[in-house]
C-alpha cells in the first residue's frame, strides 16, 4: 500500500515539475508527502531547513557568488576576456575560443556556473555576433563554457560535495584543476573545427605586444586567481576564508584601482548575489531533507544492491556515471549532488575508486547536466540572455556536449588526472 | 504616514535585511582573516554568527525570489499552454506555496520554542540568543506567503482584464 502511495505522490510532483512549479517547491512537497506516508516526523523539516545549512564551509557559497558579481562589476572580467582574445584571436574561431578560455579564467575566481555563463555571455555574445558568428552557436558556446565554472576551483559544488561527504574541500579544489582545464581545451577544439567548417568569425593577426598589453591590464584578475589558488593550495586559508579574502580584494580593486565600482552601485551588486543565494541555498537545504527521507525509504540499499550486483571496478563506475548523467538531465546540480553523492560514493569506494577521484567524476558529470535537456540550467540562462529559443540552443550545444562526454570518460579512466596535483600538496 | 511606512516596507524589507546580513557576513569573515594574519587573534563568534546571517540571507532571498518570480523552474511547457491554463498554473503555484509554507512555519516555530525554552546561546558568545537567528525561517516564510498572495492578486487582476500573464521571468535580472 505504501509503495503505491509513494509512487502516486512521486508521479504527482513530477507533474508539478512539468507544469513549471518551482523546483524547490516540487522537492518540498515530495518530502512532505512521503514523510506523511511513511510516518517520518515533519519536525525534521523544521530542523533541517535551518541546521542543514549550519556549516562554516558552506559560507564560501554566498561569498564566491558575490566575488563573481564583483569581478564583473569591477571590469576585471572584461579585461580577462580581452586578454583571452589577444592570446587566441589569431586562430580560426579564436573569439569563441577565447570566450571559452575566459569562462575558465572567470571560473578560477568565481565559483558559480550560471554566473560564468551570464557574465562571460553578457560580454562575449554581442562581440561574437558582431564578429560574424552564428548567434545560436555563440549562445551555445557560452552555455557550454559555463560548465567549467563548477569544475575549475574555487567551486560551489565542490564545497557542497565536501560538506556532504566529509572530504577536504581544499583537496577537491586541487583535484578539479586538470579536468577543468581539459574541458576548456576540448570545447575549444570543437569550436575551432566548427568555425573553420562554417567560416565563422574573423581572424586577427597575432601580436605578442597586444598579448602582453592585455595581460598587464588583466593583472588584477591574475592576482585574484593567485590569491585563491595560493591560499587554498598552501593551506593558509580555508575555502571560506579564501572566498572572504577574494571578495574583499575584488571590492577594493573595483573601487580603488579600476574605479568601475561606484559605492552607490554596491547595494545592487549585493542584491544580485543575494538573489542567487536565495535561489541556491534553499535548494541545498530542501535537498538535504529529501536525502534523509530517501534513506528512510531504503533507496540507498536498493540502488546499492542494483549497482554492486554488476560487480567489478569498471561496470560499477560506469553504472554510477550513467545514474549521475540521467539524474542530471532533470535535476539541478545541487540537488543531484546532495541526493546522489551519499548513495553512489560508498558504492564506488567499495570497488576501490579513490574518493577524491570519484568526487571529480561525479561533479564533471553533474556539470555536464547543465547543458543536457530537458532541464539544462545554462541553456536557460543563455536563452534568457540572448532571446534565442531554448530548443534552438540545444541543437547547437550538441557538439560541445559530446566533447564534454569524451573528456568525462577520460577523466574517469585516468585517476592521475584528478590526483596528480594532490601528490605535491601538503593539505 | 502609516501607509507610507507600509509601502516602504513592502518595497524594501527583503532588500534591507539581505543587504545588512550579507555585508555583515562578508565583512566579519574578511576582517577576521586579516585579524588572524596581522594580529594573530580571532574571535570565537566569527565562525558562528556569519552562518546565522547567511541563513537570514537565504530565506529572505527566497522570499525576494518569490516576489520576483525568479525561483528556478522548468518553464518550457507552461509557456506553450493556453491563457486559461496558464492562469490555472499560477493559482496552482500559489496553493502549493501555501500548503508547504504553512507546514514550514509551523515546524520551524516548534524548533524556536525548544531553543527559547533551553536558553540556547550562539557558540562563542555570552548572551546572543540562538532563537533570534532561528526566527529567520518563520519570518521569511510568512513574508514569502505574503508575496505569493500579492502576486496572485496581480495575476487575477490581469486575468480578469485579459492582459498577458507573467509567465517568463529572467533568471538573472540586471
Amino acid at each position: 500500500m505504501d509503495g503505491y502511495l509513494i509512487g502516486l505522490v512521486s508521479l504527482l510532483v513530477t507533474g508539478f515539475f512539468v507544469l513549471g512549479v518551482p523546483i524547490f517547491l516540487v522537492i518540498g512537497l515530495w518530502v512532505v508527502g512521503i514523510s506523511v506516508i511513511i510516518d517520518f516526523t515533519l519536525a525534521n523539516l523544521g530542523v533541517t531547513l535551518f541546521e542543514g545549512l549550519n556549516f562554516f564551509g558552506l559560507l564560501a557559497l554566498p561569498l564566491f557568488i558575490l566575488t563573481g558579481d564583483l569581478i564583473s562589476a569591477a571590469g576585471i572580467a572584461k579585461r580577462l576576456v580581452d586578454f583571452a582574445y589577444a592570446a587566441l584571436g589569431w586562430i580560426r574561431g579564436g573569439l569563441a575560443m577565447s570566450a571559452l578560455g575566459a569562462c575558465g579564467l572567470f571560473a578560477a575566481i568565481s565559483g558559480s556556473n550560471s554566473a560564468t555563463t551570464a557574465t562571460i555571455g553578457g560580454i562575449m555574445h554581442p562581440a561574437m555576433v558582431e564578429n560574424g558568428y552564428d548567434g545560436k552557436f555563440a549562445a551555445a558556446t557560452v552555455a557550454a563554457g559555463g560548465t567549467v565554472g563548477i569544475i575549475i576551483p574555487p567551486s560551489i559544488i565542490f564545497i557542497v560535495y565536501g560538506f556532504i561527504m566529509q572530504l577536504p574541500i581544499g583537496e577537491l579544489f586541487v583535484a578539479g584543476i586538470i579536468p577543468g582545464f581539459l574541458m576548456v581545451v576540448a570545447m575549444q577544439l570543437v569550436c575551432h573545427f566548427l568555425s573553420k567548417k562554417n567560416n565563422w568569425g574573423r581572424v586577427v593577426k597575432f601580436s605578442i605586444k597586444n598579448v602582453a598589453k592585455t595581460a598587464v591590464l588583466a593583472w588584477l584578475g591574475f592576482l585574484a586567481i593567485a590569491i585563491v589558488i595560493w591560499g587554498i593550495y598552501s593551506g593558509a586559508f580555508s575555502p571560506t576564508e579564501a572566498a572572504g579574502v577574494t571578495t574583499g580584494f575584488c571590492l577594493l580593486a573595483g573601487v580603488l584601482i579600476t574605479r568601475e565600482i561606484k559605492l552607490k552601485a554596491l547595494p545592487d551588486i549585493l542584491m544580485r548575489s543575494g538573489q542567487i543565494t536565495g535561489m541556491l541555498a534553499p535548494l541545498i537545504a530542501i535537498s538535504i531533507v529529501m536525502q534523509q527521507v530517501l534513506s528512510q525509504l531504503g533507496a540507498k540499499q536498493f540502488i546499492t544492491d542494483m549497482v554492486t550486483s554488476l560487480g567489478g571496478y569498471y561496470p560499477v563506475l560506469f553504472a554510477c556515471m550513467l545514474i549521475v548523467l540521467l539524474a542530471g538531465t532533470i535535476l539541478e546540480s545541487l540537488p543531484n549532488t546532495i541526493i546522489l553523492a551519499p548513495i553512489l560514493a560508498p558504492i564506488a569506494a567499495s570497488v576501490g575508486v579513490d574518493p577524491i577521484h570519484f568526487a571529480v567524476i561525479f561533479l564533471v558529470g553533474d556539470a555536464i547536466g547543465f547543458i543536457t535537456p530537458p532541464y539544462g540550467l545554462n541553456l536557460y540562462v543563455a536563452s534568457g540572455m540572448t532571446g534565442i529559443p531554448y530548443l534552438k540552443l540545444l541543437a547547437y550545444s550538441m557538439p560541445y556536449l559530446i566533447s564534454l562526454l569524451i573528456v568525462w570518460v577520460i577523466v574517469a579512466l585516468m585517476p592521475q588526472l584528478s590526483l596528480f596535483l594532490l601528490g605535491g600538496v601538503g593539505l | 504616514m502609516v501607509k507610507k511606512i507600509i509601502n516602504f516596507l513592502d518595497e524594501n524589507i527583503e532588500r534591507y535585511i539581505i543587504l545588512v546580513s550579507y555585508s555583515a557576513m562578508a565583512w566579519i569573515i574578511f576582517s577576521e582573516v586579516i585579524n588572524r594574519f596581522v594580529f594573530s587573534q580571532q574571535s570565537a563568534w566569527s565562525t558562528t554568527i556569519p552562518i546565522y546571517l547567511f541563513l537570514w540571507v537565504t530565506w529572505m532571498g527566497s522570499s525576494y525570489n518569490t516576489k520576483h518570480r525568479s525561483h528556478l523552474r522548468f518553464n518550457e511547457l507552461r509557456e506553450r499552454l493556453s491563457y486559461g491554463k496558464q492562469y490555472a498554473c499560477l493559482v496552482l503555484d500559489a496553493v502549493l506555496w501555501y500548503v508547504f509554507g504553512v507546514i514550514v512555519i509551523y515546524y520551524s516555530i516548534e524548533q524556536i520554542m525548544i531553543s527559547y525554552d533551553n536558553f540556547a546561546i550562539v557558540a562563542g558568545t555570552d548572551n546572543v540568543m540562538q532563537w533570534w537567528f532561528y526566527m529567520a525561517t518563520p519570518v521569511a516564510w510568512t513574508l514569502l506567503l505574503l508575496r505569493v498572495t500579492q502576486n496572485l492578486i496581480v495575476d487575477t487582476k490581469m486575468f480578469k482584464a485579459k492582459e498577458p500573464l507573467i509567465i517568463t521571468t529572467t533568471l538573472l535580472q540586471d
